[in-house]
């Protein structure tokens, strides 16, 4: 920055403009909080279940008794008292197991309905997608607002300049009884600049693994990152939803991009989708501009990026933040997955896709391709990405989070060398700890599914 | 549940950089039950098998977790926490934490303990913790270290969660609103 701004700096980032107008006052980095309010809040079916019954646990007697009082000192009382904050700005989101794979996932699935139906949430079905996908698709979450989810990938959302946060099962339980999340630390702001324009079969998930080996998995701890650059505005919104989404993986407390044109188009889109959307996003658009970060504003530090220079990415196991060009690495791969919440986009099986058309699979390479949301799995069908995917071999599943979670759908065998296009590659996380995980775009996982090891997917590309 | 404010324990587990939540519980787990106890049994079952039966040998009944920088990265799956502190674990004592697991911690009224460095702790060593004082007291060594924390975050800790002022405050919410 220069120095010359820092005496008289009244510039703000985005960051601190959602949290100033969210709590309504105006608040700089370091500044607690004691209770923010929320805009959108989401549960997905691992955390909710544990969230309602604590939530049933730990405020049915308030709520009795708070409505036990207005009914006798009210003329009438209302049936169904209102004891979620606002039910109108909850969404459950079944989509980490599901078609569900146990019985207990059944139970938990069964929980949310129930409670879903009683208090006027509303909940999507299994595999109407991953829950960071559908926000944004179906216009729930829009730019500018604070969210909470009960997902550490709730960074994704910043693709569409909101402020996301992951919280843990007590703190979604009580932002459902109270909309507001309490002593909240006004986070710092790190500023990523990436300008140039990508070689030929590099895309967003090579930047962002890029990133995350110069900075560690703690090297933006505690702060935002905030991406920006011509790279960055030249990017569509499914490359921004992958870099948003990894900020997590180098300790960030968020990711965010501030809403521009690409934005705005997106927008314009779920609103022809959601006409009962359309006057919301509306005014929407008209605020974009006053939510973005100003020109002056300050950061606690900045990386630079020249993405001309980058190559295909991977990282190796153990760490998402253990990064090597992939044309330097060549070891054996036997499963390949293609989806998550990082890379199950439509340009991330467009990618994957334009590789492997014509192509079949090694032999030895289990190949799974799962697309992020019910939306995107019916616009892959009816373009024909599908018919690729199968006909190369591939098995293709209904939307939901897939091997990533470790759970069903490619669960890893001690020996297993997988190449993922998801965002963590720790030791154990999609099965067996012998197992090894490296962490690739769509393209390089399709080039690795043609040749059974790892390989730079340019050489599968027109120059 | 009142956080005790000082209290001894056996360090148990000495761990580097980077655990992350999956290493202390892992995924397939999570959705088998809604309770906090169940994950106990299996913490750190794919990371450090022995961790369990560790705990549950130690004859001070209070154990205490030591790890390097950004321990509890990751996942935002607060059954990580559970899994640590129903091992009769009083405390982690780490040279940082991640956001989401740090608050977590606070949430359910357990010590994540911030110092400054973690390197002359040792497997074995009791720990003086006083959180009023916000030391850490080696009874080997006689080191003391200093643990940085807010205002706000000791008073959290101390009242063992948010629960009680959280109940307050929906009681008043309740009652100005309907």
């Amino acid at each position: 920055m220069n120095s010359g701004y820092s005496n008289n700096n009244d510039g703000r980032t985005i960051v601190e403009k959602i949290v100033s107008r969210a709590c309504g006052r105006k608040v700089s980095p370091g500044d607690v909080v004691d209770a923010l309010p929320i805009d959108k809040l989401y549960f997905n079916e691992v955390i909710a279940p544990p969230a309602i019954s604590n939530f049933q646990d730990d405020f049915n007697q308030v709520f009795e008794e708070a409505f036990g009082n207005i009914e006798q000192g009210l003329v009438q009382k209302k049936k169904n008292q209102k004891r979620v904050f606002d039910p109108s700005r909850v969404r459950f989101i079944p989509d980490h197991t599901v078609p569900s794979c146990s019985v207990m996932v059944s139970k938990g699935i069964s929980l949310m309905k129930d409670f879903a139906k009683e208090h006027g949430i509303m909940m999507y079905k299994e595999g109407d997608g991953i829950e960071h996908t559908l926000v944004t698709e179906e216009g729930f979450v829009l730019p500018g607002e604070v969210v909470v989810a009960t997902d550490s990938h709730t960074d994704t959302v910043g693709a569409v300049g909101a402020l996301g946060f992951g919280v843990g099962t007590t703190e979604a339980e009580y932002a459902l009884a109270l909309g507001e999340i309490y002593d909240f630390v006004v986070p710092e702001t790190f500023l990523f600049r990436a300008d140039g324009t990508f070689k030929n079969g590099c895309c967003a998930k090579d930047l962002i693994l890029y990133i995350l080996g110069k900075m560690t998995e703690s090297g933006c701890s505690r702060k935002v990152a905030e991406y920006t650059g011509d790279a960055i505005k030249k990017m569509d919104m499914d490359g921004r939803f992958t870099i948003c989404n990894m900020s997590v993986e180098m300790g960030a407390r968020s990711g965010i991009v501030n809403p521009d044109r690409v934005t705005e188009d997106f927008l314009k889109e779920v609103a022809m989708r959601h006409p009962e959307l359309f006057s919301e996003i509306q005014d929407t658009l008209t605020k974009i501009p006053k939510i973005s970060s100003d020109e002056n504003a300050s950061y606690v530090d900045e990386l630079r990026i020249d993405v001309s220079e980058l190559t295909p990415q991977i990282a190796l196991p153990h760490s998402p933040a253990n990064v090597k060009p992939a044309s330097e690495v060549n070891d054996e791969v036997n499963v390949v997955f293609i989806g998550s919440c990082t890379n199950g986009r439509y340009n991330d099986l467009l990618q994957a896709a334009r590789i492997l058309k014509g192509k079949r699979i090694h032999p030895d390479v289990n190949t799974i391709v799962i697309p992020a949301s019910r939306a995107v799995y019916n616009q892959a069908m009816s373009s024909g990405l599908l018919q690729i995917f199968a006909e190369a071999g591939a098995n293709i599943e209904s939307s939901n989070c897939g091997p990533c979670f470790g759970k069903h759908m490619g669960v890893l065998s001690s020996g297993d060398r997988c190449v993922s296009t998801s965002n963590r590659n720790y030791r154990g996380r999609m099965g067996s700890p012998d197992a090894k995980i490296y962490l690739a775009s769509p393209a390089t996982a399709a080039a690795c599914a043609i040749e059974g090891k790892v390989t730079d997917p340019t050489k599968y590309l027109p120059s | 549940m009142a956080e005790r404010a000082l209290f001894q324990g056996k360090i148990v587990a000495k761990f580097g950089d980077d655990i992350n939540t999956d290493y202390i519980i892992p995924a397939y787990l999570l959705q088998e039950a809604w309770g906090k106890k169940y994950f106990a049994e299996h913490a750190f079952e794919r990371y450090d098998p022995s961790f369990v039966s560790r705990c549950r040998a130690n004859a001070l009944k209070d154990s205490i977790v030591v790890a390097g920088k950004n321990f509890g990265c990751g996942s935002s799956r607060e059954q990580a926490v559970y899994a640590i502190q129903y091992n009769d674990v009083s405390a982690v004592v780490a040279e940082s934490f991640p956001d989401i697991f740090y608050r977590n911690c606070i949430s359910n009224g357990f010590p994540a303990l911030r110092v400054e460095s973690t390197k002359d702790l040792e497997i074995g060593d009791s720990l003086l913790i006083d959180l009023q004082s916000l030391s850490v007291k080696n009874e080997r060594s006689n080191a003391e270290l200093r643990i940085y924390m807010t205002f706000e975050e000791r008073a959290t800790l101390l009242s063992g969660g948010r629960l009680g002022k959280v109940k307050e405050r929906l009681r008043e919410r309740l009652l100005a609103t309907s």
